[in-house]
């Protein structure tokens, strides 16, 4: 039998993680308590290498060899190699992997020994850890009403069970809604994405709920009582017919969130002429009548009578649903951190979602590109009376891929800046691009064929990330070294257009923990399993979909919206769905073993 | 001309410093970050590449490391923490111990032991020749050791025995580093470069040489300015130090105590406060480690940085005992002060880190010399 060999433990305790959650002193105890584990070492025992490991295979005549950690992976092909030398099954190395099957993801010692009593017997946790199945409410939560929230929101509508959608600003349609185009295809983003928002207002399974945060989640999977807290939009949905005429007369102005600041918003406002739910809604911060008790504006124009109600206070529903889909999203990474670009101090640098509405034909300038200039009351907008830039540089990778801010690539920042510098060749034929990069990433369908098409059209690909930016007079002056044709790069452009990357939502440590979910270092919700489950989470009836799980492109948040979608039909179908992975306990586990051990193979 | 490629490089450069420089994706932004990369001698991001790629020989005939002064933008700004500017120092270390051809160098920088050794060595034959060859050459200095001779530098130590003896050290010393700079000449601008330069070009550019050995304007071109001034202060006062000493020994040490107005001792004052602000600066950097470029310090710098400390403190020591009529003292650390100054000279100025003293100013030089060259 499997279980007699004699076994080595190795714990690859290198995580990377300061300080290490995992209590391995515990584990190496627990893992002396089976009779087959003669050995146990851990990571800084001794160096990890061919050598060294071929002699404790050796000393202590190991037959089959358990690695236990975080991405143990990284270092099996060390052991197989070793056993092979040492005339042993090189097959016999085992992984017990500390990121799979959510044992790992909250770090409890408890969950780590089911793991790893397993893999000691010999038996996939896959097959030991299955948790119960707990009876569904067919309704279900999306959370975040960008493009993965919709798509799911709509999947799970067209299978006629109802859906609450869950968004936190005044519209659904998320980013999406702001692009101009989407790459490769220079789709119209708008076109695409505005059916699809009304679809999710007008579809009667699906029940929206917009400018409303989540408060509470409690119950169990299959039966999660959610609180759901409305903001006060002070404007009856209902009554409200859109036309416009509060906003025309309100005196506050604040700078439009959803043209990423690049122009001004009354106090009573709609986040764009598309917007779903296409209601007014008031912003409290900047409403004179909020700040000093005089003016009400709004009200007297009003043309439906007690529509704008300004005195009007969040309030909270409670909702029961079966399964939750996160889909919050991401922000773009804030590139004032990056202070040697000088963006927030010359108002030509510009951040990509900006640089979006200036290209949008519903944005601020109507898709002309336009320098930025300063209104009367001193606010930096865009509009139309102010020249054209005739150069323009786009700087890739603004804290993405480095070390100082995020380590990761964002993944869709090379592709969108390939859009731009073609939307700006559109628009302004006579202007010059610049486009700074370190590694051109276009790695989904059509990307490199797009890319290929850029580089046919008359842009400067320049490889070589500028150092900082100047201004010098009205220009912008950049420094860089053209790589490969070996050279410094002395450019004064206009305008200046930073690539910034993905950042995980301010929001998504509040909701991880609200959720009993968890997040990677840099933010993201972890999946159940990498490559396995990346719609999954650790927990029952609680699904990812879009970027909330790592940066992704437009058509994989589609993609995974589905697939959440999917796993959310699936459980109301069948009437079940598995409980936490942690409601497995270590007696259940080596219950479990024992009743399969005793199988014959 | 055939490259070869050396995988080992990487591991040979590593014995001279510290640095991940295998991490660096070649983003650029070192050398669009640095105010002294230019056209034709782009780095640190190229210098990187080479090493890489194992490109020893491109490397050896490089003249920008020693155009690098480290100010640290470049570690500091890099995505990767490839940290260049350390590889630019290591690279000064390797090159050092390439451009020796007695082979001592390399010794020196990769073995704490065999340096010490030398030191210590060096440090033994001062003590020993003061205290037993020069009274068998008839100079017997027990009469004077006591207070009621009075202090009598010039019987303690004969100047002419002292001038002898600095201008052999001196010799010595210049005949290793020119020999080293002929092969920097060598590898820089004849066997790699694959160049021509005129003679006219030679001599025309020579006060280039000068001029940056006096001013240093390149280190001025950092950002950071704060180090120009100390290294400058450093460097003049040691200048100055060196030429009254070795040149002009029969003028400065002299047995009557001048006025303090004195030229000899306002030049003395001068230089003595220039040694010591700038190794205040670089020492109490290194130990506070706040900035990037005194992160990593190899041994060398160490060792190098007490033993100027210990000759200038045991300086002091000599002119402090001197003027208030203290033998003893006086004899003591002017032992002391030798026992240090030779070995210092000895093994940092044409072997370790010192040696930069010739080759910065040379590297600038050849580094003009290489923008009128023609292809041969």
């Amino acid at each position: 039998m499997r279980k007699t060999e004699i076994t080595g433990m190795f714990f690859y305790n290198h995580s990377g993680l300061h300080p290490d959650p995992i209590d391995y002193s515990e584990l190496l105890r627990f893992s002396f308590t089976f009779q087959n584990v003669t050995e146990a070492f851990t990571y800084s025992d001794f160096i990890w290498n061919e050598k060294n490991i071929l002699k404790k295979i050796e000393e202590n005549n190991f037959e089959r060899i358990i690695i236990a950690g975080l991405m143990p992976g990284t270092v099996k092909a060390l052991f197989s190699k070793a056993m092979a030398v040492a005339g042993k099954d090189p097959e016999k190395v085992m992984l017990a992997s500390f990121n799979d099957y959510c044992s790992g993801s909250i770090f409890k010692t408890e969950g780590l020994k089911k793991v790893l009593a397993s893999m000691i017997s010999g038996i996939p946790y896959e097959f030991t850890g299955i948790p119960d199945e707990l009876p569904v409410n067919k309704a279900t939560l999306v959370i975040g009403g960008g493009i993965s929230g919709i798509q799911a929101a709509l999947e799970i509508a067209y299978s006629n069970n109802p859906v609450y959608l869950v968004e936190k600003s005044g519209t659904i349609g998320g980013k999406m809604a702001t692009f101009d185009k989407t790459f490769p295809t220079l789709d119209c983003a708008a076109c695409i994405l505005t059916p699809k928002m009304v679809e999710v207002n007008q579809h009667p399974d699906i029940r929206l709920m917009s400018y409303s945060e989540i408060k509470e989640v409690a119950g169990k999977p299959g039966d999660f009582i959610v609180k759901v807290l409305k903001k006060a939009r002070k404007v009856n949905v209902q009554t409200c017919i859109g036309c416009g005429t509060c906003a025309e007369k309100c005196p506050a102005q604040a700078p439009s969130e959803f043209d990423a600041g690049t122009c001004m918003r009354k106090a009573i406002y709609i986040p764009f002429p598309q917007a779903v739910p296409n209601k007014y809604l008031v912003d409290s911060e900047n409403c004179i009548y909020l700040k000093n008790g005089k003016c009400k504006a709004c009200v007297k124009a009003c043309p439906v009578p007690g529509c704008i109600d300004l005195d009007e206070k969040d309030s909270e529903v409670t909702i029961n649903v079966g399964n939750i889909i996160l889909a919050t999203g991401y922000k773009p990474f804030n590139a004032l951190r990056m202070a040697q670009f000088g963006y927030g101090q010359f108002p030509n640098v510009l951040n990509s979602l900006e640089f979006e509405r200036l290209l949008n034909a519903s944005g601020p300038t109507g898709g002309n590109i336009h320098m930025r200039s300063q209104d009367k009351k001193g606010n930096w907008i865009f509009n139309t009376t102010t020249p054209r830039p005739e150069k323009l540089a786009i700087i890739h990778c603004v804290g993405s891929r480095d070390k100082n801010f995020n380590k990761y690539c964002s993944r869709v920042c090379c592709m969108y800046s390939l859009k731009f510098a073609h939307l700006i060749m559109e628009k302004l034929p006579e202007a010059e691009i610049f486009e700074y990069f370190i590694d051109m990433r276009s790695f989904g369908k059509g990307y490199e064929e797009f890319y290929e098409r850029i580089r046919q059209e008359e842009v400067s690909i320049i490889r070589g990330k500028t150092a900082k930016v100047e201004q010098r007079g009205e220009k912008l002056f950049l420094r860089g070294e053209d790589i490969l044709r070996g050279e410094i790069l002395e450019n004064t452009v206009d305008m200046v257009i930073l690539s910034v990357g993905l950042e995980a939502g301010e929001d998504a440590l509040k909701l991880a923990k609200m959720l009993n979910i968890t997040t990677n270092a840099d933010g993201w919700f972890d999946e159940a399993h990498y490559n396995l489950d990346p719609t999954g989470t650790c927990r029952g009836g609680i699904y990812l979909a879009g970027t909330c799980q790592g940066p992704k492109d437009i058509p994989d948040c589609v993609a995974q919206g589905s697939a959440a979608a999917a796993r959310v039909i699936q459980s109301i179908l069948k009437g079940r769905l598995r409980d936490d992975v942690s409601s497995v306990s270590l007696d259940r586990v080596e219950y479990k073993i024992m009743e399969l051990s005793t199988v014959p193979i | 001309m055939s490259t070869r490629v050396h995988p080992e490089l990487r591991n040979q450069l590593m014995q001279f410093g510290i640095g991940d420089w295998n991490a660096c994706y070649h983003c650029g932004t070192c050398t669009a970050q640095c105010p002294l990369s230019e056209e034709g001698f782009l780095f640190p991001r190229k210098k990187i590449r080479l090493m890489q790629m194992g490109l020893k020989d491109e490397l050896e005939a490089s003249v920008e490391p020693w155009l690098c002064y480290y100010c640290g933008d470049c570690s500091t700004s890099c995505p990767r923490d490839a940290n260049p500017g350390e590889l630019m120092m290591s690279l000064r270390r390797y090159l050092t111990s390439i451009y020796d051809w007695t082979g001592l160098s390399k010794k020196f920088y990769t073995s704490e032991l065999w340096e010490l050794f030398f030191i210590l060595s060096f440090a033994a034959l001062v003590v020993i020749s003061f205290l037993l060859v020069l009274p068998s050459m008839g100079f017997h200095f027990t009469r004077e050791l006591t207070a009621e001779g009075g202090v009598q530098v010039n019987a303690f130590a004969p100047i002419h025995v002292v001038e002898t003896f600095d201008w052999a050290m001196a010799l010595v010393v210049a005949s290793l580093l020119i020999s080293n700079i002929l092969r920097m000449y060598y590898k820089i601008i004849w066997k790699y470069g694959n160049m021509k330069v005129s003679l006219w070009v030679h001599i025309r550019e020579f006060w280039l040489l000068i001029f940056n050995f006096a001013v240093q304007p390149k280190f001025n071109k950092c950002d950071d300015k704060r180090y120009w001034l100390s290294h400058w202060f450093l460097m003049s006062g040691y200048t100055i130090m060196f030429i009254v000493i070795v040149v002009y020994l029969p003028w400065f040490q002299t047995e009557r105590i001048l006025p303090i107005w004195n030229p000899q001792r306002l030049l003395g004052y001068y230089a003595t406060f220039g040694l010591l602000f700038g190794l205040f600066v670089a020492i109490f950097g290194r130990l506070q480690k706040k900035e990037i470029k005194f992160l990593f310090s190899h041994i060398s710098d160490w060792l190098f940085l007490a033993m100027l400390t210990l000759t200038a403190i045991t300086g002091i020591l000599i002119h402090i005992f001197r003027i208030n009529g203290m033998p003893l003292g006086t004899y003591i650390s002017y032992i002391a002060h030798m026992a240090v100054l030779v070995p210092m000279i000895l093994i940092e100025v044409p072997f370790s880190k010192w040696s930069h003293l010739a080759y910065r100013p040379f590297a600038v030089y050849f580094q003009q010399l290489k923008k009128y060259a023609v292809p041969r």
